[in-house]
């Protein structure tokens, strides 16, 4: 049951990639569309087996694109911050590699928050194991991994945590 | 004295260098075939796309040279690499989740990107090579990404096969039907539509999955190697 609900999901991403790809409705790329994003989701689907995609429903798709914006501004906000650590004479860094925890329990889910925050300049992500995350930050600030989580990425979990409930 | 003998030879260069450029008229046309085919490409072949007019059409043998190059550079590749005798996989440390989940989920995306660049070979920038290209990086991807996930040789053997043969066969259906080796013999439809341009779209579909399977089968070779 699961690969079928896999197979159906990836179809409809690729040909909704496809749909951007060509931007067009001419029957002959739809037609192409169709067939090139049955044959791939055909072979490729089994990897999807267990990467924890969340279920569709028009909330998810709302806050999807809520994520998006969001990570629109922090990355705006996050390049002001460094630019200015930058271009400051006495240049304020405080860089450290902290350890923060995740409640996200799907694979995707964590990803997604590791390249977000890896996306907003000032902090990178070196690697997942388990609940844990490394984070290499420009300014390390706050006490305690809890409130360093609420600072890297406080917003961004909370919502994906709406997504992949 | 030696600034002197600096600046003469100097001089000297730059006056040679002068003369050879002088000669050359820059930003004029050329040659008249490069006026014929900027001219004549879209109404003769059907292909939006001028360079991909002349590369399977007024140039498709040469085309078939190219694919010809690759194939024997994987055939001596995996010659050579097949006589080494120790076959030792060093120490692989295990990829991050991160790069194992993203390539599990981006793969199918570069597949069909690939198979996009060489559909439109004849509308948009790009073309079976550049697809193929696409397709095989996709599979490096995903050696990196879960190293244990091989390709079955024999099946990407098989397709490779199988588009070098539609390549040739459809240049040579040409001749049955009435023309030349890679005759257009398929209508040209309306340009800028993704049945037209005749047969190019067909050689650029058998050329894409050959470069692709011959490129991602050169990868594994190589990893097998390592």
């Amino acid at each position: 049951m699961e690969k079928f609900r896999n197979f159906i999901y990836l179809f409809i991403l690729l040909m909704l990639v496809w749909l951007a790809l060509t931007s067009s409705l001419e029957p002959q790329k739809l037609a192409a569309g169709v067939i090139i994003s049955l044959g791939v989701s055909l072979f490729t689907s089994a990897g999807y087996l267990g990467l924890g995609l969340p279920s569709p429903g028009i909330r998810k798709i709302a806050y999807s694109i809520l994520y998006l914006i969001v990570l629109l501004i922090e990355i705006i906000k996050a390049n002001f911050d460094v630019a200015y650590r930058v271009l400051h004479p006495k240049m304020p860094i405080k860089p450290g590699i902290v350890v923060i925890k995740t409640k996200l329990k799907q694979d995707i889910a964590k990803v997604i928050l590791a390249n977000s925050i890896t996306l907003t300049p000032g902090t990178f992500t070196l690697d997942i194991q388990g609940d844990n995350l490394l984070i290499h930050w420009i300014y390390v600030k706050g006490e305690g991994w809890e409130e360093r989580a609420q600072i890297i990425c406080g917003k961004f979990e909370r919502i994906l945590r709406i997504i992949f409930e | 004295m030696r600034k002197i003998f600096s600046l003469i030879i100097l001089i000297i260069l730059a006056l040679g260098v002068y003369i050879c450029i002088s000669e050359i008229p820059f930003g004029k046309p050329g040659t008249a075939v490069g006026n014929y085919y900027i001219e004549k490409g879209i109404e003769e072949t059907g292909a939006v796309n001028i360079v991909t007019s002349i590369v399977l059409n007024y140039r498709g043998f040469d085309t078939l040279g190219e694919v010809t190059i690759l194939f024997l550079a994987s055939l001596g590749l995996g010659a050579i690499l097949a006589t080494v005798q120790n076959k030792t996989r060093g120490v692989i440390t295990p990829p991050s989740l991160i790069l194992t989940t993203a390539c599990r989920f981006l793969f199918p995306f570069i597949l069909m990107f690939g198979a996009y660049i060489f559909l439109h070979g004849h509308l948009t920038p790009g073309g079976g090579f550049q697809g193929g290209a696409i397709i095989a990086s996709g599979f490096l991807l995903r050696y990196l990404g879960c190293p244990q996930k091989r390709i079955r040789q024999s099946s990407f053997v098989a397709i490779e096969s199988l588009g070098g043969i539609a390549f040739i066969i459809i240049g040579l259906l040409g001749f049955t039907a009435g023309g030349f080796f890679l005759f257009n013999f398929l209508p040209k439809g309306v340009a800028n539509t993704l049945l037209s341009a005749g047969i190019i779209p067909l050689i650029y579909i058998a050329i894409g999955l050959k470069v692709g399977a011959e490129m991602a089968g050169i990868i594994d070779t190589l990893i097998e190697e390592s």
